[in-house]
């Protein structure tokens, strides 16, 4: 039998969580609370893998572990694939992601303050960029978790260029 | 019978290790499956020698000694599950089928957000799961 949970659920249960974290308990404190939504997020990944590889033969080098969270991890989680794959051939993968479904319902403020020209200072669009990205640092710690259990140590980042559009980089450590 | 199971780490540090025999050899047990965790790395790393399908979770009969055969099984995260049955003739698809539950019995087990990841299993109903899975299978 496979439990299921609602869609809403796992919605509310980030904003929830990005809100306690960088809302309450590290309120002053961006970094620390990116650090803890992360760690959470790792924790997920490294038990979603033990489940979702368990009728797969090994993977015999990294790209082989990065395809499996592009296609089977990604459909499991999100029931779509990647979209994009790109990468150096050098440890460093570009996961583009054209509808993120975690960010499908986040929209930025279309009207912030007009009233400042320079189009170099928009303080209210960097802060709701900022703000945003606080709900990526759960999937971003998934995939670390994902990649660190299958014996891949690497750093995840994770870069929004416009909604729902999301890449996120993963750089393996040699 | 099965006698003997364990669940090794990827730095091969004891998770789980059960033996299911009356008499007091738990310690040979322990000896035994101490041993194949040699020969799982040498299959690992020189996968043309030995037979087995390139990549494969299951690792096929590991080694037989005169009285036990042990198999051994490697996920993906580098978790190795060794069984040591005192059965002669196995037939690999029962091992297979054997091995398939254990894994599903132990990510059940890793999935309990209270265990720490690298720690052994101190899980009441993995234990319970494990045995009964061990008692369904007596492969003459």
């Amino acid at each position: 039998m496979v439990r299921e949970v609602a869609e809403s659920c796992v919605d509310t249960m980030l904003m929830e969580m990005v809100a306690m974290y960088s809302g309450r308990f590290y309120a002053n404190k961006p970094e620390l609370a990116a650090r803890r939504i992360e760690a959470i997020g790792y924790q997920v990944g490294h038990q979603l893998s033990e489940r979702y590889t368990m009728e797969r033969p090994r993977f015999s080098d990294h790209l082989e572990a990065i395809k499996f969270i592009c296609k089977d991890f990604w459909s499991e989680v999100f029931k779509k694939q990647i979209d994009n794959l790109k990468t150096n051939h050098r440890g460093t993968f570009v996961l583009q992601d054209n509808k993120f479904r975690w960010l499908s319902r986040v929209s930025i403020d279309p009207s912030p303050e007009k009233e400042t020209e320079d189009p170099l200072s928009t303080p209210g669009e960097s802060k709701a960029a900022q703000a945003v990205s606080m709900y990526l640092y759960f999937p971003c710690g998934i995939i670390r978790g994902v990649l660190s259990n299958l014996g891949i140590p690497c750093a995840v980042s994770a870069d929004i260029s416009s909604l729902p559009t999301c890449s996120f980089v993963i750089r393996v450590k040699a | 019978m099965i006698v003997c199971v364990a669940v090794v780490g990827h730095q091969n540090n004891p998770l789980y290790i059960q033996s299911f025999t009356e008499a007091d050899d738990a310690l040979k047990l322990h000896h035994i499956v101490h041993c194949s965790l040699d020969v799982i790395d040498e299959r690992v790393n020189n996968p043309k020698k030995s037979g087995t399908t390139l990549n494969e979770a299951f690792l096929g009969l590991l080694y037989p000694t005169l009285n036990y055969k042990v198999y051994g099984y490697l996920t993906n995260t580098k978790v190795k599950f060794i069984m040591v049955t005192t059965d002669l003739d196995v037939r690999d698809t029962d091992v297979r089928s054997f091995f398939r539950k254990f894994h599903a019995a132990y990510v059940d087990a890793v999935s309990n957000p209270f265990h720490v990841p690298g720690k052994k299993i101190t899980s009441r109903t993995f234990a319970e799961s494990v045995t009964n899975i061990v008692r369904s299978y007596t492969f003459n």
